[in-house]
Protein backbone atom coordinates (compact mmCIF):
# COMPACT_ATOMS: atom_id res chain seq x y z
CA UNK A 1 0.00 0.00 0.00
CA UNK A 2 1.46 3.34 -0.97
CA UNK A 3 0.25 5.29 1.96
CA UNK A 4 2.27 8.41 1.34
CA UNK A 5 0.66 8.92 -2.02
CA UNK A 6 -2.67 8.95 -0.29
CA UNK A 7 -1.71 11.66 2.12
CA UNK A 8 0.71 13.91 0.34
CA UNK A 9 -0.80 16.49 -1.89
CA UNK A 10 -4.34 15.65 -0.92
CA UNK A 11 -6.70 18.58 -0.81
CA UNK A 12 -8.70 18.58 2.36
CA UNK A 13 -12.25 19.51 1.65
CA UNK A 14 -14.22 20.68 4.61
CA UNK A 15 -17.65 19.29 3.85
CA UNK A 16 -18.79 20.53 7.23
CA UNK A 17 -18.72 24.10 6.02
CA UNK A 18 -20.83 23.31 3.03
CA UNK A 19 -23.22 21.22 5.03
CA UNK A 20 -23.96 23.15 8.18
CA UNK A 21 -23.79 26.79 7.13
CA UNK A 22 -22.08 27.55 10.41
CA UNK A 23 -19.44 30.25 10.08
CA UNK A 24 -18.71 31.83 13.42
CA UNK A 25 -18.09 35.51 12.80
CA UNK A 26 -15.74 36.85 15.39
CA UNK A 27 -13.35 34.16 16.38
CA UNK A 28 -9.71 35.14 16.86
CA UNK A 29 -10.02 38.86 16.17
CA UNK A 30 -6.65 40.52 15.75
CA UNK A 31 -5.48 43.17 18.19
CA UNK A 32 -6.48 46.65 17.21
CA UNK A 33 -9.56 48.76 17.50
CA UNK A 34 -12.32 46.57 19.02
CA UNK A 35 -15.10 45.78 16.63
CA UNK A 36 -18.23 47.81 17.42
CA UNK A 37 -20.22 44.65 16.61
CA UNK A 38 -18.40 42.45 19.14
CA UNK A 39 -21.16 42.80 21.67
CA UNK A 40 -23.64 41.54 19.10
CA UNK A 41 -21.77 38.34 18.32
CA UNK A 42 -24.12 35.60 17.23
CA UNK A 43 -24.26 32.30 15.48
CA UNK A 44 -25.00 32.33 11.79
CA UNK A 45 -28.37 31.07 10.58
CA UNK A 46 -28.88 27.35 10.35
CA UNK A 47 -31.57 25.85 8.11
CA UNK A 48 -31.83 22.75 10.28
CA UNK A 49 -32.60 24.85 13.30
CA UNK A 50 -35.29 26.72 11.38
CA UNK A 51 -37.03 23.75 9.78
CA UNK A 52 -36.23 20.57 11.68
CA UNK A 53 -37.92 20.83 15.06
CA UNK A 54 -37.90 17.11 15.87
CA UNK A 55 -34.91 15.55 14.09
CA UNK A 56 -35.62 12.03 15.35
CA UNK A 57 -39.16 12.17 13.99
CA UNK A 58 -38.36 13.82 10.66
CA UNK A 59 -37.64 12.38 7.24
CA UNK A 60 -37.60 13.44 3.60
CA UNK A 61 -40.04 12.48 0.87
CA UNK A 62 -39.69 13.20 -2.83
CA UNK A 63 -42.90 14.29 -4.53
CA UNK A 64 -43.78 12.73 -7.88
CA UNK A 65 -46.47 14.14 -10.12
CA UNK A 66 -48.51 17.30 -10.44
CA UNK A 67 -51.32 16.71 -7.97
CA UNK A 68 -50.20 19.48 -5.60
CA UNK A 69 -49.02 22.20 -7.97
CA UNK A 70 -51.76 24.54 -6.73
CA UNK A 71 -49.93 24.76 -3.43
CA UNK A 72 -46.57 25.19 -5.13
CA UNK A 73 -45.45 21.59 -4.65
CA UNK A 74 -43.92 20.50 -7.95
CA UNK A 75 -42.73 17.21 -9.36
CA UNK A 76 -39.33 16.41 -7.79
CA UNK A 77 -39.73 18.67 -4.76
CA UNK A 78 -38.47 17.36 -1.45
CA UNK A 79 -40.84 17.56 1.49
CA UNK A 80 -39.73 17.41 5.08
CA UNK A 81 -42.23 15.43 7.17
CA UNK A 82 -42.50 15.23 10.95
CA UNK A 83 -44.28 12.31 12.62
CA UNK A 84 -44.86 14.09 15.93
CA UNK A 85 -46.57 17.26 14.68
CA UNK A 86 -50.23 17.37 15.52
CA UNK A 87 -52.43 17.09 12.45
CA UNK A 88 -55.52 19.19 12.03
CA UNK A 89 -57.99 19.88 9.27
CA UNK A 90 -56.40 21.35 6.15
CA UNK A 91 -52.78 20.36 6.91
CA UNK A 92 -50.54 18.93 4.21
CA UNK A 93 -49.79 15.36 5.24
CA UNK A 94 -47.88 12.29 4.10
CA UNK A 95 -50.06 9.19 4.19
CA UNK A 96 -49.67 5.58 3.26
CA UNK A 97 -52.76 4.75 1.22
CA UNK A 98 -53.45 1.31 -0.27
CA UNK A 99 -49.82 0.39 -0.78
CA UNK A 100 -48.15 3.70 -1.56
CA UNK A 101 -47.24 7.09 -0.15
CA UNK A 102 -49.10 10.22 -1.06
CA UNK A 103 -48.79 13.90 -0.17
CA UNK A 104 -52.15 15.69 0.06
CA UNK A 105 -54.17 18.14 2.12
CA UNK A 106 -56.28 16.39 4.68
CA UNK A 107 -59.97 17.24 4.90
CA UNK A 108 -61.51 16.08 8.16
CA UNK A 109 -64.86 17.88 7.73
CA UNK A 110 -66.64 14.68 6.71
CA UNK A 111 -65.26 12.61 9.59
CA UNK A 112 -68.70 12.30 11.21
CA UNK A 113 -70.01 10.61 8.08
CA UNK A 114 -67.40 7.85 8.40
CA UNK A 115 -64.89 8.96 5.81
CA UNK A 116 -62.25 11.58 5.23
CA UNK A 117 -60.77 13.08 2.12
CA UNK A 118 -57.26 13.65 0.84
CA UNK A 119 -57.42 16.74 -1.31
CA UNK A 120 -55.17 17.39 -4.30
CA UNK A 121 -54.30 20.97 -5.22
CA UNK A 122 -54.92 20.55 -8.94
CA UNK A 123 -58.34 20.55 -10.66
CA UNK A 124 -57.22 17.67 -12.91
CA UNK A 125 -57.06 15.33 -9.92
CA UNK A 126 -59.90 13.90 -7.86
CA UNK A 127 -59.97 13.83 -4.05
CA UNK A 128 -59.10 10.47 -2.51
CA UNK A 129 -61.96 9.23 -0.35
CA UNK A 130 -60.80 7.19 2.63
CA UNK A 131 -63.24 4.97 4.46
CA UNK A 132 -63.00 1.97 6.75
CA UNK A 133 -62.13 -0.36 3.85
CA UNK A 134 -59.00 1.51 2.85
CA UNK A 135 -55.54 0.94 4.11
CA UNK A 136 -54.74 4.37 5.49
CA UNK A 137 -51.80 5.14 7.77
CA UNK A 138 -50.78 8.72 8.47
CA UNK A 139 -47.02 9.18 8.17
CA UNK A 140 -46.68 12.70 9.43
CA UNK A 141 -47.24 16.34 8.63
CA UNK A 142 -45.33 18.10 5.87
CA UNK A 143 -43.47 20.92 7.61
CA UNK A 144 -41.52 22.43 4.71
CA UNK A 145 -40.88 22.06 0.98
CA UNK A 146 -37.45 22.24 -0.66
CA UNK A 147 -36.38 22.76 -4.25
CA UNK A 148 -33.05 23.48 -5.86
CA UNK A 149 -33.77 26.48 -8.07
CA UNK A 150 -30.32 26.78 -9.63
CA UNK A 151 -31.54 24.97 -12.71
CA UNK A 152 -34.08 27.74 -13.47
CA UNK B 1 -33.15 2.86 39.62
CA UNK B 2 -32.15 1.78 36.14
CA UNK B 3 -34.15 1.52 32.97
CA UNK B 4 -33.31 -0.48 29.89
CA UNK B 5 -34.92 0.45 26.61
CA UNK B 6 -34.94 -2.41 24.16
CA UNK B 7 -36.21 -2.30 20.55
CA UNK B 8 -38.71 -5.07 19.78
CA UNK B 9 -37.60 -7.32 16.90
CA UNK B 10 -35.28 -4.47 16.01
CA UNK B 11 -34.28 -5.17 12.41
CA UNK B 12 -37.77 -6.22 11.35
CA UNK B 13 -39.24 -3.12 12.98
CA UNK B 14 -36.73 -0.92 11.11
CA UNK B 15 -37.87 -2.50 7.84
CA UNK B 16 -41.46 -1.64 8.75
CA UNK B 17 -40.83 2.05 9.45
CA UNK B 18 -41.36 3.01 5.80
CA UNK B 19 -43.42 -0.08 5.00
CA UNK B 20 -46.34 0.17 7.41
CA UNK B 21 -48.20 -2.32 5.21
CA UNK B 22 -45.92 -5.01 6.67
CA UNK B 23 -47.26 -4.60 10.19
CA UNK B 24 -49.05 -7.79 11.20
CA UNK B 25 -47.32 -9.84 8.50
CA UNK B 26 -44.55 -12.41 8.89
CA UNK B 27 -41.24 -10.69 8.10
CA UNK B 28 -37.67 -12.02 8.36
CA UNK B 29 -34.29 -10.33 7.98
CA UNK B 30 -31.37 -12.38 6.69
CA UNK B 31 -27.74 -12.30 7.76
CA UNK B 32 -24.96 -10.88 5.59
CA UNK B 33 -24.75 -12.72 2.29
CA UNK B 34 -28.40 -13.73 2.73
CA UNK B 35 -27.24 -16.81 4.63
CA UNK B 36 -29.74 -17.35 7.39
CA UNK B 37 -32.53 -15.73 9.40
CA UNK B 38 -31.26 -13.23 11.99
CA UNK B 39 -34.48 -11.39 12.89
CA UNK B 40 -38.13 -12.41 12.89
CA UNK B 41 -41.37 -10.59 13.44
CA UNK B 42 -43.75 -12.05 16.02
CA UNK B 43 -45.86 -13.41 13.15
CA UNK B 44 -42.80 -15.19 11.72
CA UNK B 45 -42.00 -16.64 15.15
CA UNK B 46 -45.60 -17.86 15.39
CA UNK B 47 -45.17 -19.73 12.10
CA UNK B 48 -42.35 -21.68 13.75
CA UNK B 49 -39.46 -20.00 11.96
CA UNK B 50 -36.33 -20.30 14.09
CA UNK B 51 -33.45 -17.85 14.32
CA UNK B 52 -30.51 -19.17 12.33
CA UNK B 53 -32.66 -21.06 9.81
CA UNK B 54 -30.81 -21.09 6.47
CA UNK B 55 -32.47 -19.04 3.77
CA UNK B 56 -32.84 -21.94 1.33
CA UNK B 57 -34.82 -23.87 3.96
CA UNK B 58 -36.99 -20.87 4.69
CA UNK B 59 -37.78 -20.56 1.00
CA UNK B 60 -38.45 -24.28 0.74
CA UNK B 61 -40.83 -24.44 3.69
CA UNK B 62 -42.59 -21.09 3.60
CA UNK B 63 -42.12 -19.71 0.11
CA UNK B 64 -43.84 -16.39 -0.43
CA UNK B 65 -45.73 -16.67 2.86
CA UNK B 66 -42.89 -14.79 4.52
CA UNK B 67 -41.53 -11.40 3.45
CA UNK B 68 -37.75 -11.49 3.41
CA UNK B 69 -35.17 -8.70 3.60
CA UNK B 70 -31.39 -8.72 3.29
CA UNK B 71 -29.82 -6.92 6.23
CA UNK B 72 -29.56 -3.18 5.71
CA UNK B 73 -27.36 -1.99 8.58
CA UNK B 74 -27.27 1.54 7.25
CA UNK B 75 -31.02 1.79 7.77
CA UNK B 76 -30.98 -0.01 11.14
CA UNK B 77 -28.16 2.23 12.34
CA UNK B 78 -30.06 5.40 11.50
CA UNK B 79 -33.43 4.32 12.90
CA UNK B 80 -31.93 3.06 16.17
CA UNK B 81 -29.81 6.23 16.48
CA UNK B 82 -33.07 8.16 16.43
CA UNK B 83 -34.58 5.93 19.10
CA UNK B 84 -31.53 6.16 21.35
CA UNK B 85 -31.37 9.93 20.90
CA UNK B 86 -34.92 10.21 22.25
CA UNK B 87 -34.05 8.01 25.23
CA UNK B 88 -30.95 10.11 25.91
CA UNK B 89 -33.11 13.22 26.05
CA UNK B 90 -35.55 11.60 28.49
CA UNK B 91 -33.11 10.42 31.16
CA UNK B 92 -30.40 12.00 33.30
CA UNK B 93 -27.71 9.48 32.28
CA UNK B 94 -27.76 7.20 29.28
CA UNK B 95 -25.45 4.51 27.97
CA UNK B 96 -26.03 2.78 24.70
CA UNK B 97 -25.33 -0.90 25.13
CA UNK B 98 -25.84 -2.24 21.62
CA UNK B 99 -27.57 -1.36 18.38
CA UNK B 100 -30.99 -2.04 19.88
CA UNK B 101 -30.73 -1.40 23.62
CA UNK B 102 -29.56 1.27 26.02
CA UNK B 103 -29.45 1.78 29.78
CA UNK B 104 -30.57 4.82 31.75
CA UNK B 105 -29.48 5.67 35.26
CA UNK B 106 -32.59 7.24 36.78
CA UNK B 107 -30.92 8.63 39.91
CA UNK B 108 -32.62 11.87 40.83
CA UNK B 109 -35.96 10.79 39.39
CA UNK B 110 -37.11 9.02 42.57
CA UNK B 111 -40.14 11.25 42.91
CA UNK B 112 -41.33 10.55 39.39
CA UNK B 113 -44.00 8.01 38.60
CA UNK B 114 -41.46 5.83 36.78
CA UNK B 115 -43.99 3.36 35.43
CA UNK B 116 -45.80 6.24 33.80
CA UNK B 117 -42.49 7.73 32.60
CA UNK B 118 -41.66 4.46 30.85
CA UNK B 119 -45.09 4.09 29.28
CA UNK B 120 -45.01 7.67 27.99
CA UNK B 121 -41.48 7.29 26.63
CA UNK B 122 -42.38 4.09 24.81
CA UNK B 123 -45.49 5.70 23.32
CA UNK B 124 -43.54 8.78 22.21
CA UNK B 125 -40.76 6.71 20.62
CA UNK B 126 -43.40 4.77 18.69
CA UNK B 127 -45.04 7.95 17.51
CA UNK B 128 -41.80 9.68 16.52
CA UNK B 129 -39.88 6.81 14.95
CA UNK B 130 -42.36 3.93 14.48
CA UNK B 131 -40.07 1.68 16.50
CA UNK B 132 -41.81 -0.40 19.17
CA UNK B 133 -39.72 -0.52 22.36
CA UNK B 134 -40.01 -2.36 25.66
CA UNK B 135 -38.81 -0.72 28.85
CA UNK B 136 -37.77 -2.47 32.05
CA UNK B 137 -37.15 -0.54 35.25
CA UNK B 138 -35.60 -1.95 38.44
CA UNK B 139 -32.99 -1.29 41.10
CA UNK B 140 -30.25 -3.20 39.24
CA UNK B 141 -29.41 -3.56 35.57
CA UNK B 142 -29.86 -7.33 35.61
CA UNK B 143 -33.34 -6.97 37.11
CA UNK B 144 -34.15 -4.17 34.65
CA UNK B 145 -33.19 -6.47 31.77
CA UNK B 146 -35.52 -9.10 33.19
CA UNK B 147 -38.29 -6.52 33.54
CA UNK B 148 -37.91 -5.54 29.89
CA UNK B 149 -38.44 -9.19 28.97
CA UNK B 150 -41.78 -9.13 30.80
CA UNK B 151 -42.69 -5.81 29.19
CA UNK B 152 -42.01 -7.34 25.79
CA UNK B 153 -43.95 -10.56 26.26
CA UNK B 154 -47.02 -9.47 28.22
CA UNK B 155 -49.31 -6.87 26.69
CA UNK B 156 -50.74 -5.97 30.10
CA UNK B 157 -47.57 -4.09 31.03
CA UNK B 158 -48.21 -1.53 28.29
CA UNK B 159 -44.55 -1.73 27.10
CA UNK B 160 -43.11 -0.91 30.53
CA UNK B 161 -42.52 -3.23 33.46
CA UNK B 162 -41.38 -1.67 36.74
CA UNK B 163 -40.05 -3.96 39.46
CA UNK B 164 -40.59 -1.53 42.30
CA UNK B 165 -41.22 -3.77 45.33
CA UNK B 166 -39.50 -6.82 46.75
CA UNK B 167 -42.70 -8.75 46.28
CA UNK B 168 -42.66 -8.00 42.54
CA UNK B 169 -38.95 -8.85 42.36
CA UNK B 170 -39.58 -12.31 43.81
CA UNK B 171 -42.56 -12.87 41.53
CA UNK B 172 -40.46 -11.91 38.51
CA UNK B 173 -37.56 -14.17 39.52
CA UNK B 174 -39.88 -17.08 40.14
CA UNK B 175 -41.19 -17.14 36.59
CA UNK B 176 -37.82 -16.60 34.93
CA UNK B 177 -35.77 -19.51 33.59
CA UNK B 178 -32.15 -19.52 34.72
CA UNK B 179 -30.81 -19.81 31.17
CA UNK B 180 -32.59 -16.57 30.24
CA UNK B 181 -30.83 -14.56 32.94
CA UNK B 182 -28.52 -11.87 31.62
CA UNK B 183 -24.91 -12.66 32.56
CA UNK B 184 -25.42 -16.41 32.94
CA UNK B 185 -23.77 -18.04 29.97
CA UNK B 186 -25.01 -21.25 28.40
CA UNK B 187 -22.31 -23.29 30.12
CA UNK B 188 -23.12 -21.97 33.58
CA UNK B 189 -26.83 -22.32 32.98
CA UNK B 190 -26.35 -26.01 32.17
CA UNK B 191 -24.25 -26.51 35.30
CA UNK B 192 -26.84 -24.73 37.44
CA UNK B 193 -29.69 -26.75 35.96
CA UNK B 194 -27.80 -29.93 36.81
CA UNK B 195 -27.59 -28.63 40.37
CA UNK B 196 -31.35 -28.25 40.48
CA UNK B 197 -31.44 -24.50 39.83
CA UNK B 198 -34.31 -24.01 37.39
CA UNK B 199 -35.39 -20.43 37.88
CA UNK B 200 -33.73 -17.13 38.67
CA UNK B 201 -35.32 -17.35 42.12
CA UNK B 202 -33.72 -20.76 42.83
CA UNK B 203 -30.39 -19.14 42.02
CA UNK B 204 -30.97 -15.95 44.01
CA UNK B 205 -32.06 -17.93 47.07
CA UNK B 206 -28.77 -19.77 47.37
CA UNK B 207 -26.23 -18.30 49.77
CA UNK B 208 -23.40 -16.26 48.31
CA UNK B 209 -20.85 -18.80 49.56
CA UNK B 210 -22.68 -21.53 47.63
CA UNK B 211 -22.40 -19.49 44.45
CA UNK B 212 -18.70 -18.85 45.11
CA UNK B 213 -17.96 -22.52 45.69
CA UNK B 214 -20.11 -23.92 42.90
CA UNK B 215 -19.36 -21.44 40.12
CA UNK B 216 -16.30 -19.48 41.24
CA UNK B 217 -16.86 -16.90 38.54
CA UNK B 218 -16.85 -13.12 39.02
CA UNK B 219 -19.64 -12.46 36.55
CA UNK B 220 -21.88 -15.16 38.07
CA UNK B 221 -21.39 -13.74 41.56
CA UNK B 222 -22.14 -10.25 40.31
CA UNK B 223 -25.29 -11.55 38.63
CA UNK B 224 -26.35 -13.28 41.87
CA UNK B 225 -25.93 -9.99 43.75
CA UNK B 226 -27.84 -8.04 41.11
CA UNK B 227 -30.73 -10.50 41.23
CA UNK B 228 -30.86 -9.89 44.96
CA UNK B 229 -31.17 -6.17 44.41
CA UNK B 230 -27.52 -5.25 45.03
CA UNK B 231 -26.43 -2.86 42.31
CA UNK B 232 -22.90 -3.83 41.27
CA UNK B 233 -22.37 -3.63 37.52
CA UNK B 234 -20.82 -0.23 36.83
CA UNK B 235 -22.27 1.77 33.94
CA UNK B 236 -18.82 2.26 32.43
CA UNK B 237 -18.55 -1.48 31.91
CA UNK B 238 -21.39 -1.36 29.50
CA UNK B 239 -20.96 1.81 27.53
CA UNK B 240 -18.09 0.82 25.29
CA UNK B 241 -17.08 -2.50 23.92
CA UNK B 242 -13.76 -3.95 25.03
CA UNK B 243 -13.12 -5.49 21.66
CA UNK B 244 -14.62 -5.06 18.21
CA UNK B 245 -14.89 -7.90 15.76
CA UNK B 246 -15.73 -7.80 12.07
CA UNK B 247 -16.00 -11.20 10.47
CA UNK B 248 -17.93 -12.88 7.68
CA UNK B 249 -18.56 -16.18 6.06
CA UNK B 250 -17.71 -15.93 2.39
CA UNK B 251 -20.45 -16.53 -0.19
CA UNK B 252 -18.32 -19.21 -1.80
CA UNK B 253 -14.93 -20.35 -0.65
CA UNK B 254 -11.67 -18.45 -0.97
CA UNK B 255 -8.44 -20.11 -1.98
CA UNK B 256 -6.04 -17.37 -3.08
CA UNK B 257 -4.24 -14.95 -0.87
CA UNK B 258 -5.12 -11.82 -2.87
CA UNK B 259 -8.84 -12.36 -2.41
CA UNK B 260 -8.41 -13.13 1.26
CA UNK B 261 -6.24 -10.06 1.70
CA UNK B 262 -8.97 -7.91 0.19
CA UNK B 263 -11.54 -9.28 2.62
CA UNK B 264 -9.20 -8.81 5.58
CA UNK B 265 -8.56 -5.22 4.46
CA UNK B 266 -12.28 -4.57 4.45
CA UNK B 267 -12.84 -6.15 7.87
CA UNK B 268 -9.95 -4.12 9.28
CA UNK B 269 -11.25 -0.90 7.70
CA UNK B 270 -14.65 -1.55 9.23
CA UNK B 271 -13.08 -2.09 12.66
CA UNK B 272 -11.18 1.20 12.37
CA UNK B 273 -14.38 2.99 11.39
CA UNK B 274 -16.21 1.53 14.39
CA UNK B 275 -13.36 2.59 16.68
CA UNK B 276 -13.53 6.15 15.40
CA UNK B 277 -17.27 6.20 15.73
CA UNK B 278 -17.03 5.49 19.46
CA UNK B 279 -13.96 7.74 19.80
CA UNK B 280 -11.58 5.07 20.91
CA UNK B 281 -8.33 3.43 19.87
CA UNK B 282 -7.14 -0.16 19.95
CA UNK B 283 -3.85 -1.61 21.13
CA UNK B 284 -3.94 -5.02 19.44
CA UNK B 285 -5.06 -6.24 16.04
CA UNK B 286 -5.93 -9.91 15.64
CA UNK B 287 -6.80 -11.88 12.51
CA UNK B 288 -8.31 -15.34 12.22
CA UNK B 289 -8.95 -17.53 9.19
CA UNK B 290 -10.90 -20.75 9.03
CA UNK B 291 -11.89 -23.45 6.55
CA UNK B 292 -15.36 -24.98 6.11
CA UNK B 293 -15.99 -27.56 8.82
CA UNK B 294 -18.99 -28.98 7.01
CA UNK B 295 -16.80 -30.04 4.12
CA UNK B 296 -15.18 -33.07 5.67
CA UNK B 297 -13.85 -34.03 2.27
CA UNK B 298 -11.52 -31.01 2.31
CA UNK B 299 -8.44 -30.49 4.45
CA UNK B 300 -9.15 -28.35 7.50
CA UNK B 301 -7.12 -25.48 8.82
CA UNK B 302 -7.65 -22.80 11.44
CA UNK B 303 -5.23 -20.20 12.66
CA UNK B 304 -4.91 -16.74 14.08
CA UNK B 305 -2.23 -14.14 14.56
CA UNK B 306 -2.10 -10.91 16.46
CA UNK B 307 0.12 -7.89 16.54
CA UNK B 308 0.46 -5.23 19.17
CA UNK B 309 0.60 -1.67 17.91
CA UNK B 310 3.35 0.45 19.41
CA UNK B 311 0.90 3.32 19.74
CA UNK B 312 -2.83 2.52 20.07
CA UNK B 313 -4.61 3.63 16.93
CA UNK B 314 -7.89 3.95 15.08
CA UNK B 315 -6.37 4.84 11.73
CA UNK B 316 -7.74 2.86 8.81
CA UNK B 317 -4.34 2.67 7.14
CA UNK B 318 -2.50 1.45 10.18
CA UNK B 319 -5.05 -1.14 11.20
CA UNK B 320 -5.41 -2.43 7.63
CA UNK B 321 -1.64 -2.75 7.25
CA UNK B 322 -1.28 -4.55 10.57
CA UNK B 323 -4.15 -6.92 9.82
CA UNK B 324 -2.70 -7.68 6.38
CA UNK B 325 0.65 -8.57 7.95
CA UNK B 326 -1.09 -10.88 10.44
CA UNK B 327 -3.00 -12.57 7.62
CA UNK B 328 0.14 -13.15 5.60
CA UNK B 329 1.73 -14.87 8.59
CA UNK B 330 -1.03 -17.46 8.96
CA UNK B 331 -2.14 -17.95 5.35
CA UNK B 332 -1.39 -21.40 3.95
CA UNK B 333 -1.82 -22.22 0.28
CA UNK B 334 -4.05 -25.16 -0.63
CA UNK B 335 -6.96 -24.67 1.73
CA UNK B 336 -10.51 -23.53 0.99
CA UNK B 337 -11.24 -20.71 3.40
CA UNK B 338 -14.84 -20.16 4.42
CA UNK B 339 -14.59 -17.60 7.15
CA UNK B 340 -12.23 -14.89 8.32
CA UNK B 341 -12.30 -11.95 10.67
CA UNK B 342 -10.46 -9.10 12.29
CA UNK B 343 -10.66 -8.35 16.00
CA UNK B 344 -9.28 -5.20 17.59
CA UNK B 345 -8.64 -5.38 21.31
CA UNK B 346 -7.31 -3.35 24.20
CA UNK B 347 -9.72 -0.55 23.46
CA UNK B 348 -9.33 2.75 25.29
CA UNK B 349 -10.62 6.31 24.82
CA UNK B 350 -9.03 8.33 22.03
CA UNK B 351 -7.78 11.06 24.37
CA UNK B 352 -4.40 10.85 26.07
CA UNK B 353 -2.99 8.07 23.94
CA UNK B 354 0.13 6.59 25.49
CA UNK B 355 2.58 7.31 22.77
CA UNK B 356 5.66 5.32 22.10
CA UNK B 357 8.41 7.83 21.45
CA UNK B 358 10.30 5.59 19.02
CA UNK B 359 7.26 4.96 16.84
CA UNK B 360 5.40 8.20 17.26
CA UNK B 361 5.58 10.81 14.54
CA UNK B 362 3.14 13.51 15.47
CA UNK B 363 3.02 15.10 12.04
CA UNK B 364 2.25 11.80 10.35
CA UNK B 365 -0.27 10.95 13.04
CA UNK B 366 -2.02 14.28 12.49
CA UNK B 367 -2.12 13.73 8.72
CA UNK B 368 -3.60 10.25 9.04
CA UNK B 369 -6.17 11.55 11.46
CA UNK B 370 -7.23 14.27 9.06
CA UNK B 371 -7.39 11.80 6.19
CA UNK B 372 -9.62 9.48 8.24
CA UNK B 373 -11.87 12.39 9.17
CA UNK B 374 -12.29 13.36 5.54
CA UNK B 375 -12.96 9.76 4.49
CA UNK B 376 -15.53 9.34 7.26
CA UNK B 377 -17.26 12.53 6.23
CA UNK B 378 -17.42 11.60 2.55
CA UNK B 379 -18.69 8.13 3.37
CA UNK B 380 -21.35 9.57 5.63
CA UNK B 381 -22.41 12.00 2.95
CA UNK B 382 -22.41 9.73 -0.09
CA UNK B 383 -22.99 6.34 1.48
CA UNK B 384 -20.55 3.96 3.12
CA UNK B 385 -17.53 2.86 1.10
CA UNK B 386 -17.65 5.70 -1.38
CA UNK B 387 -13.97 6.19 -0.60
CA UNK B 388 -11.90 3.12 0.30
CA UNK B 389 -8.25 2.14 0.36
CA UNK B 390 -6.94 0.53 -2.80
CA UNK B 391 -6.46 -2.72 -0.92
CA UNK B 392 -10.17 -2.84 -0.10
CA UNK B 393 -11.19 -3.27 -3.74
CA UNK B 394 -11.80 -6.67 -5.25
CA UNK B 395 -10.55 -7.52 -8.68
CA UNK B 396 -13.46 -7.89 -11.06
CA UNK B 397 -13.98 -11.56 -11.85
CA UNK B 398 -14.17 -11.19 -15.62
CA UNK B 399 -11.19 -8.99 -16.15
CA UNK B 400 -8.46 -6.73 -14.95
CA UNK B 401 -8.68 -3.68 -12.78
CA UNK B 402 -10.03 -3.13 -9.34
CA UNK B 403 -13.55 -1.85 -9.07
CA UNK B 404 -15.83 -3.85 -6.83
CA UNK B 405 -15.81 -2.66 -3.26
CA UNK B 406 -16.77 -4.66 -0.22
CA UNK B 407 -20.45 -3.84 -0.08
CA UNK B 408 -20.92 -4.88 -3.68
CA UNK B 409 -19.19 -8.19 -3.09
CA UNK B 410 -21.73 -9.16 -0.44
CA UNK B 411 -24.95 -10.79 -1.53
CA UNK B 412 -28.04 -8.81 -0.62
CA UNK B 413 -30.76 -9.62 -3.10
CA UNK B 414 -33.61 -8.32 -0.96
CA UNK B 415 -32.21 -5.13 0.46
CA UNK B 416 -34.56 -2.26 1.22
CA UNK B 417 -33.67 1.34 0.30
CA UNK B 418 -31.64 3.45 2.73
CA UNK B 419 -34.67 5.72 3.19
CA UNK B 420 -33.09 8.11 5.65
CA UNK B 421 -29.39 8.12 4.78
CA UNK B 422 -29.14 8.54 1.01
CA UNK B 423 -30.74 11.18 -1.16
CA UNK B 424 -31.13 8.65 -3.95
CA UNK B 425 -33.17 6.39 -1.67
CA UNK B 426 -35.66 8.72 0.03
CA UNK B 427 -39.26 7.53 -0.26
CA UNK B 428 -41.39 8.87 -3.10
CA UNK B 429 -44.96 10.07 -2.79
CA UNK B 430 -47.52 10.88 -5.47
Amino acid sequence: MEENNLIDGADYITLEDAKRLKLPYFEGLAAGFPSPAADYNHETLDLNEKFVHHPEASYFVRVRGESMIGLGILDGDICLADRTEEISDGNIVVAFVNGGLTVKRIDLSTKDQGFLRLMPANPDFKPIIIDAYDQFILQGKVTSIHRDTRKY
Amino acid sequence: MYAIVDCDNCYVSCERVFRPDLNGKPVCVLSNNDGCVVARSNEAKALGIKAGMPYFKLKEQFGSQVIVFSSNYELYGDITDRVMSLVRKAAPTFYRYSIDEGFCDLSGMENFDLKRWGEDLSAYIWKATRMPVSIGIASTKTLAKMASHYAKHYKGFNHCCFIDTDERRIKALERYDIDEVWGIGRRYAARLQALGVKTALDFANHAETWVRVMLNNVVAIRTWKELNGIDCIPMEDMSKKKSICTSRSFPGMVTDMTALRTSISNFAARCAEKLRKQQSVAQTVCVFIDTNHFREDLPQYWNMAEERLLTPSNSTQQIVQTATRCMERVFRQGYHYKRAGVIVMGISPDNGIQTNFIDYDSERHEKMKRLDEVIDKINREYGSETVVLGSQQYTKPEGKGKADVFKDSIKHDFRSPCYTTRWSDIPEAT
